[in-house]
Order: structure tokens, then C-alpha cells, then sequence
């Protein structure tokens, strides 16, 4: 098994994403885990999602932007080996589709993430002003109080949440500085 | 022979039998004189997630395996450096190594198998049993006899040790001796060399060709005489390591256009013309489209008219690469130039190799006599590499005869019948069957998916099981997901070893699950062995 006997592509690395199938089974990845996530038996949703992003942002962190070279020889004598995954991908060509979807997959996770865990508030038409103390009514049901809504605040999974998927959007976003 | 501009003609409809050149984008059948029919069935989504799936546990485990190696867990046994040696550089990168240590080894004992008989239609092999793993391996003694050979490039059958081909080989080596032991330019021209270039240009229909001992080299030393800087090459996507190594040898700009999509070549043909060099925007010295014959990866077959087309229309050079397709193809074996009814001088370089329907070693080029005489001069292999050996001279020279029909048989011309309708019917039936196989109908290379890297493994060690042996190839040779099984017909395979065969792929196929192929095509009623009709073209 011999990279470049039988083609002219250098470095297959740089095509695995594009392949056919690739991103539907790496949403599909990020299914299983969460479904894996789901089983935990003491989990609530939010934090399964939580959960869910965090795994999923340090992975892809692992993967696409640590781990350098590639797991077998090129005949190129070794140009990708100081280069991430991502800084190989396309041969470092900037903005193709596959790009496009690994940067946009985080942020969407994130938005389904955080509309879990802290809900759309809804405001109810009041007919009379007795009712005010009566809260605001989520779109799960329940109503939150002020003091229901400090202690949501408090759990602080989704500022976690936010910050590691913001940390790997900025990596996502960088350029390859060190290719070329 | 000097063929008139047609200029006048273009757009019009063409005279006589043969294709004329005319306009690129239409017309695309009519330039062909039989029905070209190439199928790449795209990969189903669910074997492609599966696929996917496979690669990731094979990497989890590679992880877990490293990680148990390294805590001396498991027992390692990679080659290291010594203690001394610890403080040093290291030689190579560990991760480098990861595929080779994590998932070749596993499935190690499908390559490399050792022969002890001539590998013709059915091959010997030598057993070998492994206690730890595929990284080492033992010979139980036993041989395992008559393996239907599904994996030598052994076209038309000439790998035999017996018969006109390997007597007079013989002969000659009492008379010339093993070796040369100089190069051409030196005191290594034998007067056998003369005469198997006059042979090759003849079986060719050019003017003169130049042959050297290694095939390999034959692209590799000689694309850098051809063009330098300046100069640019347009090379097939899937163009074998020895014509990429020439173009980067030769200081060119390369430029690679998708395998065999002439709109693709065409685009980057006008580019080229209408900039020119990178930065300085100067007019190329000269422009080489570089293509071979059949893909042997793929099986697919040049697309040779409109390849001519575009170069007289862009006033390019066209570099054919038949190394698979020289005596394979075409109604009298003369390569693709034959199979399209094409006039070999439209091709520039016509370059080709020994190794697979002659059944010896080396490589030539054909051409015109004054490119062939700049070559003995200025070609790297002819200042300093050794010649061809007499042996395999005298084998191709027999060989070819053979082929020509000049040794006064017709076994050369039934040889190459042989191998069309073998070819025919191998495909036909394992498309039949369910199989998904790519390439041209009649390509005698026959490439089948597998897909995931766990069906590599097996479906090797089943087809050994079952007696016949087959080549399997994965990534990172192949594209990620498409892995196969690349079977090469042979003419010396007679119908009831195909047959066997076929039953056996299918139930391996069976036991698998390899059919994945949705199109259904009705088993035809016909008897399998047809008289191909060769349509000789006249003016």
C-alpha cells in the first residue's frame, strides 16, 4: 500500500473531506454522541447538549487543529508533516465547501445548544396588572420566576458552552499561517 | 505519411470511415468507431457511512494499541532505534508509521505472497502462517498448487517457461551471455537491440523507436529530455508515479486535469495559450499532454480521438503512455492507437513497456526518426543506465513476432482474440452478478469495489481459501473510500478457469455482502463466447 504509485495526488489527506459521504457521517458522528450522552442516566438535556458540544469542540480541536502530518509516508518528502489537519485540507486553498461546513457546524451546534439550555422567553399579553408577579412563561411550560431565573443563571453551562465553541470557531476561522 | 490540414472540413459531416477532427463539444459519438462505454457507479451513501465507520475504529484502536505499546502493555515490535541512539534526531516520525503499524500489518499476509512456479494462468505459492500478527511470517513447507491467478499483468498469456519464446531465450544467453554490462552509448548496442527497434517500429507503425531496460525508467529519464523549463506539462489526474516523477524531474510546470474529462483538458489548454507563463506571460516553449492507454487503477481507457483532437486544434504535443494497453488492446494487439482505428503518427510520443503483454522487462519509445535520434543522444537513460539484457530481447522479439503473426502461426492473433472475449465475458458476468466494477467494457483490467478496509482483508484471505489468487488495493492507494479488488484477465485463462472463478467471487461476494451494485442488468441469452467483430476501418 503505496501513496503515489498509482496516482498523482501527493497527499490523499487533502481530499478526505470532500469525500462522498464524509459529512453526513460526521453529522451523524455527532448524533451518536449525543444519543450516547442521552443515556447517562442522571444527565438533564441541557447538560446532555452542553456536554454534547463540549466533546464535540475538543475533538475536532484534537483532530483538526492539533495533530500534525499525516498517518502515512508522502512522496512529497515530508511538506505536510509540520501542518494540521486542517492547514492540509484542499492543499491550503481557503473557503472551499468543506471549510465552509466545518466552520459552520460548531456555531449551529452552539445556537441549538444555548436555545436548550437558556429557552426563548416568551411575554405574555396581561389583562390585569394583578398578574404580574406571575412570571414569564417558557416554551417548556413551566414559568420562571426571578428567582427560578437566577438560579438557571447560575448553572453557567452554556457561558462554558459558548466559550469553547467561540475558542474553536476563531481556530477554525484562521487561516494557515504556517503553509506557504 | 503526411496528413492534410482539414480546416475546410470542420463543422461538416465526415467522409469516409475514419473520424476527421471537428468540433469538441458535439459530435462526441460519431467521433468514435465503436460505442465507448465507460461506467464509474457512484458509491452507495450507506456503504459510504459504513466505510467511514470502519476507518474511525480501526483509528480508535490504532490509538489504544500505540498507547498500550508505548506502556509495554503489548509486546512492540516495530523497529526502534537503539538506546545509544535515544538523544539523536529520530529517523522518522512516529505518526508517519501510524497506517503501516495500525492497519497494514493486519492485513499484511494478503501481499507480497512468495511464488515458486512461472506466474502464468495458475501459479504456485508458497504457504506461509504468522503467530503474531502478520509481523512475522513462517513457511509451513507446503505449497499451495494451482492458484488461479487473477493478479499478474499477464495480458496475452506470454509468462511461460516453456514454448518458441523462452528456447530461443535460452539460446541466446549461450550465445550472448546474461548481462551487457554498458550502456548504449558506450559498448552496450547489441545488434539484437537494433533489431527489436526496427521490430517495435514496426509493430507500431511509426518510423523508429528506442527501447531501455526498465519501464519504470523509460518515463522517468526520458520526459526530462523531452521538455524543460519553460515548457508545461497537462497530466491525467490518475498518471502513474513514473510519468509524475519525470514531469517534476524535468523542471516543467505541471498542470493536472481530471482523469480522462476533456472538457477539463480543454479549459486548461486555453488557459495556457491565452496567458501564458505564470509571471512573466510568455508564450510556452511547448506544451506536453501526458495520458496513458488504461488506468490500471481504474480500468478506464483514454479517450484517444478527442485527446488528438484537442492537441492539433491547440498545437500541443500528446505523450501516450501504453504500458497496459500495448498488445491488450485494439484487433491485431497494437495498443489503443489500434483499438480507436487512429494513425499512430498523430501521436508524438508513443511510449510503452514490456513487462505486461510481452512477458519480459523494459520499455520503449516510438516516434518520429528525428525525435527517437535526439533521444539516443540526449535521453539519461541512454548515456548511463545498462542496456536491456539479450534474454528478455530475444523474448520480445519472439514475443512480438508471435503477436505480428510473423513466425508463420496464428497462435499471436488467437491470443489477442482470446483475451477480448475473456475480457467481455468476465465483465459481463460479474456485472450481472451485482458486483460493482469500474472501467471500460473492454479494458482487460478489471477493477470491483470492496469499499471497507475490513472487506480488503477478508476478501483476499477468502479468495486464497477458495484457491485463487486476487490483488487487493485500499487507501491511501486508492481514494478513501474505494478500495478493491483489481482482477487482470488474461488470455491464457481458459473459460472453464473463469468460470470457477466467477462462482467463487460470487460466493464470496455472497458471504461479504460486496453487490452493491443498483443497476440490474438481465442476464443475456446469448452464449458467452461471441465472435467479437472488429470493424476494420477503410478509407
Amino acid at each position: 500500500m503505496n501513496v503515489g504509485t498509482a496516482h498523482s495526488e501527493v497527499n490523499p489527506n487533502t481530499r478526505v473531506m470532500n469525500s462522498r459521504g464524509m459529512w453526513l457521517s460526521y453529522i451523524l458522528g455527532i448524533g451518536l454522541l449525543h444519543v450516547i450522552l442521552l443515556s447517562i442516566p442522571f444527565a438533564s438535556v441541557p447538560v446532555v447538549w452542553t456536554l454534547t458540544n463540549l466533546i464535540h469542540n475538543l475533538c475536532m480541536y484534537l483532530l483538526l487543529h492539533t495533530v500534525k502530518g499525516t498517518p502515512f509516508e508522502t512522496p512529497d518528502q515530508g511538506k505536510a508533516r509540520l501542518l494540521t489537519h486542517w492547514e492540509q485540507m484542499d492543499y491550503g486553498v481557503q473557503f472551499t465547501a468543506s471549510r465552509k461546513f466545518l466552520t459552520i457546524t460548531p456555531i449551529v451546534l452552539v445556537h441549538i445548544c444555548s436555545a436548550i439550555t437558556r429557552p426563548v422567553l416568551v411575554f405574555e399579553e396581561e389583562s390585569s396588572p394583578k398578574r404580574s408577579s406571575r412570571g414569564i412563561r417558557d416554551i417548556w411550560g413551566g414559568t420562571r420566576t426571578r428567582r427560578n431565573v437566577a438560579k438557571e443563571r447560575q448553572d453557567g453551562c452554556v457561558c462554558f458552552g459558548f466559550a469553547g465553541s467561540s475558542m474553536s470557531f476563531m481556530t477554525a476561522a484562521l487561516p494557515g499561517t504556517a503553509a506557504r | 505519411v503526411v496528413r492534410p490540414r482539414r480546416r475546410d472540413l470542420e463543422g461538416r459531416q465526415p467522409c469516409g470511415g475514419r473520424w476527421r477532427g471537428r468540433a469538441l463539444t458535439s459530435h462526441h459519438d460519431s467521433q468514435y468507431n465503436r460505442p465507448f462505454l465507460e461506467s464509474f457507479e457512484e458509491t452507495p451513501m450507506l456503504v459510504a457511512v459504513l466505510t467511514y465507520m470502519g476507518y474511525g475504529i480501526l483509528t480508535i484502536f490504532g490509538y489504544l494499541r500505540d498507547f498500550l505499546r508505548h506502556w509495554k502493555i503489548e509486546r512492540c515490535h516495530i523497529a526502534r532505534e537503539k538506546e545509544e541512539q535515544r538523544d539523536f534526531v529520530p529517523l522518522y516520525q512516529d505518526f508517519e508509521n501510524f497506517y503501516t503499524r495500525n492497519l497494514y500489518m493486519r492485513i499484511r499476509d494478503n501481499w507480497n505472497r512468495p511464488i515458486c512456479s512461472v506466474p502464468g494462468a495458475k501459479v504456485d505459492l508458497m504457504e506461509r502462517t504468522s503467530r503474531d500478527y502478520n509481523w512475522t511470517f513462517e513457511y509451513t513447507g507446503r505449497v499451495v498448487l494451482d492458484v488461479i491467478n487473477l493478479g499478474s499483468y499477464n495480458y496475452l498469456g506470454f509468462a511461460e517457461n516453456t514454448g518458441p519464446c523462452a528456447d530461443s531465450a535460452a539460446e541466446i544467453t549461450m550465445k550472448y551471455g546474461v548481462g551487457v554490462a554498458s550502456t548504449r552509448q558506450e559498448i552496450g548496442n547489441l545488434d539484437r537491440h537494433e533489431e527489436l527497434e526496427k521490430l517495435v517500429a514496426k509493430f507500431l507503425g511509426v518510423e523508429s523507436a528506442m527501447v531501455f531496460g526498465m519501464g519504470f525508467a523509460t518515463n522517468s529519464m526520458n520526459i526530462p529530455a523531452l521538455t524543460g523549463k519553460g515548457c508545461l506539462i497537462l497530466s491525467d489526474e490518475l498518471n502513474h508515479a513514473s510519468l509524475v516523477l519525470g514531469a517534476r524531474l524535468s523542471g516543467s510546470t505541471i498542470r493536472v486535469f481530471k482523469h480522462n474529462n476533456m472538457q477539463s483538458l480543454e479549459k486548461l489548454l486555453r488557459d495556457a495559450i491565452v496567458h501564458g507563463q505564470p509571471r512573466t506571460h510568455r508564450p510556452w516553449k511547448k506544451i506536453l499532454i501526458v495520458v496513458e492507454g488504461i488506468y490500471s487503477m481504474e480500468g478506464s481507457i483514454v479517450r484517444l480521438p478527442e485527446v488528438i483532437d484537442l492537441k492539433k486544434r491547440y498545437r500541443a504535443y500528446l505523450y501516450l503512455d501504453e504500458a497496459h494497453s500495448i498488445g491488450a488492446l485494439g484487433s491485431r494487439g497494437r495498443g489503443v492507437v489500434d483499438y480507436f482505428g487512429l494513425d499512430p503518427c498523430d501521436v508524438d510520443v508513443l511510449m510503452g513497456t514490456f513487462t505486461k503483454s510481452f512477458g519480459a522487462a523494459g520499455g520503449y519509445i516510438a516516434g518520429k526518426w528525428e525525435l527517437i535520434e535526439y533521444l539516443r543522444s540526449h535521453s539519461h537513460s541512454a548515456v548511463y543506465a545498462t542496456s536491456m539484457s539479450p534474454p528478455v530481447v530475444e523474448q520480445i522479439i519472439t514475443s512480438m513476432k508471435c503477436i505480428m503473426g510473423e513466425d508463420g502461426t496464428t497462435i499471436g492473433c488467437d491470443r489477442v482474440r482470446k483475451l477480448a472475449e475473456n475480457t467481455v465475458y468476465f465483465r459481463r458476468r460479474l456485472r450481472e452478478m451485482g458486483f460493482i466494477i469500474y472501467g471500460n467494457e473492454d479494458s482487460p483490467v478489471v477493477p470491483m469495489m470492496l469499499y471497507m478496509p475490513a472487506k480488503i482483508g477478508a476478501f483476499g484471505r477468502e479468495m486464497l481459501k477458495r484457491n485463487i489468487g486476487v490483488v487487493v488495493v485500499g487507501f491511501p492507494a486508492t481514494p478513501i473510500i474505494e478500495s478493491r479488488a483489481r482482477f487482470c484477465i488474461s488470455a491464457a485463462h481458459t473459460k472453464e478457469m473463469l468460470d470457477r472463478a466467477l462462482s467463487v467471487i460470487s460466493e464470496v461476494g455472497d458471504l461479504l455482502q460486496l453487490k452493491y451494485s443498483r443497476r440490474r442488468i438481465q442476464p443475456s441469452l446469448s452464449l458467452p463466447c461471441d465472435d467479437i467483430v472488429f470493424e476494420d476501418i477503410d478509407d
